[in-house]
């Protein structure tokens, strides 16, 4: 085990990857004489050069194409778009031609490429570079969607996704990479992708989240444990396809649920985890499953203001203490 | 806006139709709350459904005889004769009413029955998913599970409660231990039939409930306003520990003056012939007259295996076992009639109440309350029907009564004459009306 | 000469220009018969661009092409009954039908593929030359796409990192003089597109996109360019479509008087001339021929192939379980 940065432990998979594989190659704006705006690729275009680790123009909608033919015809790219709230100018790539092709082209192709972007507020980058847009890539068939919450899992998860045959949309959160935690060590350790992981035990009610919404959802666990509710947090790690065994099991336990996601609340992530849930597990249910998400309204700029509108541990124990009730 | 009437829960679990027996309004009739508005069939037994709130019948959808689907809309009470648009229905057709065929009034009442809010309000239990698994599971009725929930949903943790409370009634563990808390409120007294008429006012035995009058009621009420009230922790009484023969008699006796008759009828069976009898004793002046089926009370015997079996009993199987002690003729107890019967003890809770009210009253198995006395100091006409199978009481203890008292000992008849000898105790007593 | 035909490749262009033709007519009479599925987009009297631009590349090159790009397919080297099939549905189509006649992919003759959103094929023949690039490979990637598309915004993207980048890209601007039902001078300020090509430091080049030897000699140029890695090309190949938009334009917007010269100037009509000067009538009469014996068999083979039999997609499945 090292203990890492999750920014540097995406670098250690990137690195990894590529030197195992010389067809993966990085592209995206400021990845590579500057390392990324959030230090990512730091070095990388040092040790692979210019050809594979390349600076790009503010193309985000030619470049997302490109990355799917690109995958198509032999390499393994590996994108990114710098901020979350640029994926609009991708959707095209994602749903008319990754998403279409990987369907219309089955067993002529493989379309093996990674779009990496990062969400989430808290810092004041304002309405449009804060957004959580998870439900958008989510919605589309074909494409998997994974957001790590943990250095491990980000370093783990990333090689899984360089190595997929599909498509993946790998979302990381502004307010993840300083943080820290251990990590495996070894070139070989990677994460699964369409697994989920209990990351804090409980009886009472189910704590569903990913990325950053993982630390809000333990420290609810911890608001909770001093009122003696046992809540389980369930992080997980992948959001398409979404592990439904992990999901059943831990209801089938609490029959309680609170689904947490830092995206919009109307049609957001947490609307499909509560409509999933509702399906397969409503004969387990002892209260309806609790949403919290962000207010549906553009993403304020003022710090009292921001932190109104965020998902966090205070509200995320409230809604489990609704549920509860 | 009209409010759909429906059988709601009274129709049972088990029943897919119920039939139509009688109707004891028209269109048009003004109704109060409470009133009963028809009575229905279900298995072998009477239901009667009342009126949730005053108004008048604006439709019929069901006639008399029909079977219907037992989530079917039967009646209409509107604010008016004309009001008969309600939420989730069609408007019937203009002539839509009792005088419509079966069929029409069947297809009527299907339509009726798809629309998802068409039940009455007061029939909807708020109750998780999880909950009415378990509850189901248990073979608790959640009409009488309370719930704790802010929310007033029922939850699973309340169905845990309900399902640990009977097992202590059960065992030899202290009959108060996990008691809820006693209910208030008067004893639920159903009335039926007609306005005009000398009033029979009917009193159930232990382990029974008002339903249990079908028979006799449905004849009675063609000719007299029938009162039937549900004893304490019985039927539709409020749950609340009794703490003797004389708690109870008080409890009756505040009922029926509640209802402030002249000349009634007092008709009792079992237990509740032991509190007609006190009842008559207290209240001279307003007994017309006494009927005691099978009464309790004249004697120190009763089968106390009987009492605390059915009382106890969680299962149809059980149940069923302990209604054949009650009868001669045990092809009466068939699957439909005990599931009936199953059907109005489902509940957890109303069971535990009874045992605990069973083990009060008939301590060491015994009747300690003793009315032989008071038999005789009675001047009012008075018969005893009882038949000489009975299981649970002893008929013998018939011979104690004065000479003024009629007795009808009937051969190959156990503890229920009204059930097993229909015509024969309804003709008793009719005749016993009538010579008043 | 450079970079020419040779008289076996005009023969070949000129069999697959006939093939093309006559796989548009059969389809239009399809189509009035209400037996076609959706709309067909037909290439008549553009043959020469698709057709004679594939012949130029090698079998290991990709190209990408756009709703209208039956040419591409039979150029590029696809069987007419694999196409037949595709259009209407069957389990022997190059995607097992599930692609349709807008959508069609064979990745072993390198056509990748056709494409429905305007648009397209630019980045993504673009993407593939930088696959190229990276592996260092020889290939070159081509995209044959029309005067509407030329208008958007990702083809601006994808040309401007085509020329920083100098990938092995070929850009065939099929000037038809139609986005739908608005002409070119409608759509677009310059007349000729080509002079784009300026703005991205790449060469821009106007040739007529009736003459197959002039398509093919521009791509072949073009191609060997890229392989000797000075980057992307663009031709702008004049045209014209005769054939309205598809099969369900209503049409009325496009006049005999202007139609009339291009019909003149038929590029199967001037392949047939040039050719019959080479290797004399009979031999193109014969080549015709058998150009339209080979759409009947395959029109009357796949006609007879099963539909396929729906199943779920797995990898596109929401739940990573399939309980």
């Amino acid at each position: 085990m090292t203990v890492m940065r999750y920014a540097e432990a995406l670098n250690a998979a990137l690195r990894e990857e590529m030197q195992r594989d010389p067809s993966v190659f990085l592209f995206g704006e400021d990845i590579g004489r500057y390392g990324g705006v959030f230090k990512v690729s730091k070095g990388l275009r040092d040790e692979f050069g210019d050809a594979r680790v390349r600076d790009t123009p503010i193309s985000e909608q030619a470049l997302t194409a490109m990355a799917v033919t690109a995958a198509m015809s032999g390499t393994r790219p590996v994108l990114e778009i710098m901020y979350a709230d640029f994926l609009p100018l991708s959707l095209d790539a994602l749903i008319n031609q990754a998403s279409v092709f990987t369907y219309l082209w089955e067993g002529q192709v493989d379309i093996p490429f990674v779009l990496r972007t990062q969400g989430g507020g808290g810092v004041g980058t304002g309405a449009q570079h804060a957004k959580s847009l998870d439900a958008m890539v989510c919605h589309i068939p074909g494409i998997k969607v994974v957001a790590p919450a943990t250095p491990a899992d980000a370093k783990g998860l990333l090689k899984s996704a360089i190595r997929d045959r599909q498509p993946v949309v790998f979302l990381e959160h502004k307010l993840l990479y300083n943080t820290r935690g251990e990590v495996p060590d070894g070139d070989e350790v990677l994460v699964p992708i369409g697994k989920a992981k209990t990351v804090v035990e409980g009886k009472h009610v189910s704590i569903f989240a990913s990325s950053k919404m993982v630390i809000e959802a333990e420290n609810a666990a911890k608001l909770l444990a001093k009122d003696g509710i046992e809540a389980e947090v369930i992080d997980l790690r992948t959001l398409r396809p979404l592990d439904l065994d992990a999901i059943r099991g831990s209801i089938a336990k609490t029959n309680h649920a609170v689904v947490v996601n830092e995206g919009w609340t109307f049609c957001g992530y947490a609307s499909e985890l509560s409509a999933t849930i509702m399906e397969h597990c409503f004969d387990d249910l002892d209260a309806p499953v609790a949403r919290v998400a962000m207010p549906d309204m553009a993403i304020p700029y003022s710090e009292p203001l921001e932190m109104a509108v965020l998902p966090n541990a205070v509200k995320i124990a409230a809604a489990a203490k609704k549920a509860l009730a | 806006m009209a409010t759909p009437i429906t059988a709601g829960a009274v129709a049972g679990e088990y029943m897919e139709t119920l039939v139509i027996v009688e109707w004891r309004v028209g269109i048009g009739d003004a109704v109060a709350e409470g009133d009963v508005l028809l009575t229905i069939e279900t298995a072998k037994a009477a239901v009667d459904i009342e009126a949730p709130s005053a108004g008048v019948v604006s439709a019929i959808f069901a006639e008399v005889d029909s079977e219907v689907p037992a989530a079917a809309v039967l009646c209409l009470i509107g604010n008016d004769i004309a009001d008969v648009d309600y939420d989730g229905g069609e408007a019937p057709v203009t002539g839509s009413s009792s005088s419509s065929t079966p069929a029409t009034a069947v297809m009527a009442a299907e339509r009726a029955a798809e629309a998802p809010r068409a039940a009455v309000s007061s029939a909807r239990i708020v109750a998780s998913p999880a909950a009415r698994r378990a509850a189901s599971a248990a073979g608790i009725d959640l009409r009488v599970v309370r719930a704790s929930s802010p929310s007033g949903r029922i939850k699973l943790r309340d169905i845990a409660g309900a399902s640990q409370s009977a097992p202590a009634f059960a065992g030899s563990a202290p009959v108060s231990a996990g008691l809820p808390v006693d209910e208030n409120g008067p004893l639920k007294v159903h009335r039926s039939g007609a306005t005009g008429g000398a009033p029979v006012f009917l009193i159930h035995g232990f382990a029974s409930d008002s339903l249990s009058w079908y028979p006799l009621d449905r004849q009675l009420a063609k000719s007299h306003p029938v009162y039937r009230v549900d004893l304490p922790n019985h039927g539709a009484s409020p749950k609340r520990q009794v703490s003797g023969f004389a708690d109870l008699v008080r409890e009756v006796r505040d009922a029926f003056d509640a209802l402030d008759l002249d000349g009634a009828h007092v008709i009792g069976h079992s237990l509740g012939g032991a509190l007609a009898l006190a009842l008559a004793d207290t209240r001279p002046r307003k007994v017309a007259s006494l009927t005691l089926l099978a009464p309790g009370g004249l004697g120190p015997k009763v089968n106390g295996d009987f009492i605390s079996g059915i009382a106890r009993a969680s299962r149809p199987e059980s149940l069923a076992a302990w209604l054949k002690v009650m009868v001669r003729d045990q092809t009466l107890v068939d699957l439909p009639f005990v599931k009936a019967a199953f059907a109005a003890r489902a509940s957890a809770a109303l069971r535990a109440a009874q045992s605990h009210m069973g083990e009060t009253l008939f301590a060491d198995g015994t009747q300690s309350f003793d009315l032989v006395a008071a038999l005789h100091r009675l001047d009012c006409p008075t018969r005893i029907i009882w038949g000489r199978k009975d299981r649970v009481l002893d008929w013998r203890d018939a011979l104690q009564a004065p000479g003024h008292v009629g007795l009808h000992l009937l051969p190959d008849v156990g503890h229920v004459p009204h059930l097993e000898a229909p015509d024969l105790s309804l003709g008793i007593i009719s005749a016993l009306i009538k010579s008043i | 000469m450079i970079n020419a035909p040779s008289t076996d490749e005009l023969k070949d262009i000129h069999h697959k220009m006939v093939v093309t033709r006559e796989l548009e007519e059969v389809l239009g009479t399809y189509a009035k018969e209400g037996k076609t599925r959706g709309p067909i987009h037909r290439c008549d009297g553009q043959e020469a661009v698709g057709v004679a631009a594939c012949a130029a590349l090698r079998a290991d090159d990709y190209v990408c092409t756009t709703h209208r790009g039956h040419h591409v397919y039979v150029g590029k080297g696809l069987t007419t009954r694999g196409i037949v099939a595709e259009i209407f549905g069957r389990e022997t189509g190059y995607c097992k039908g599930r692609g349709g006649h807008m959508l069609l992919g064979d990745v072993k003759t390198g056509m990748l593929g056709g494409n429905a959103i305007v648009g397209a094929g630019i980045p993504a023949a673009t993407g593939m030359a930088l696959s190229m690039q990276i592996l260092k490979q020889d290939r070159v990637s081509m995209v044959v796409f029309g005067d509407g598309a030329a208008q958007t915004g990702i083809c601006h993207e994808a040309m401007n990192m085509a020329g920083l980048w100098k990938l092995p890209v070929i850009f065939v601007l099929e000037n038809n003089q139609y986005g739908l039902t608005v002409r070119q001078e409608v759509q677009s300020p310059v007349e000729d597109l080509s002079i784009r090509a300026a703005g991205y430091a790449m060469p821009g080049e106007i040739v007529d996109g009736n003459d197959a030897e002039a398509v093919y000699r521009a791509v072949a140029a073009a191609a060997e360019r890229a392989r000797r890695g000075d980057g992307p090309t663009l031709i702008e190949a004049k045209t014209y479509r005769v054939k309205g938009f598809s099969t369900s334009d209503m049409g009325g917007y496009q006049s005999e008087e202007e139609m009339a010269p291009w019909l003149d100037r038929d590029p199967i009509k001037l392949s047939a001339e040039k050719l019959s000067a080479l290797v004399g009538a009979d031999t193109v009469a014969a080549i015709e021929a058998a150009a339209r014996a080979e759409v009947a068999q395959a029109f009357e083979v796949a006609l007879s192939d099963p539909f396929p039999t729906f199943e779920i997609h797995a990898p596109s499945a929401a739940y990573s379980e399939t309980k």
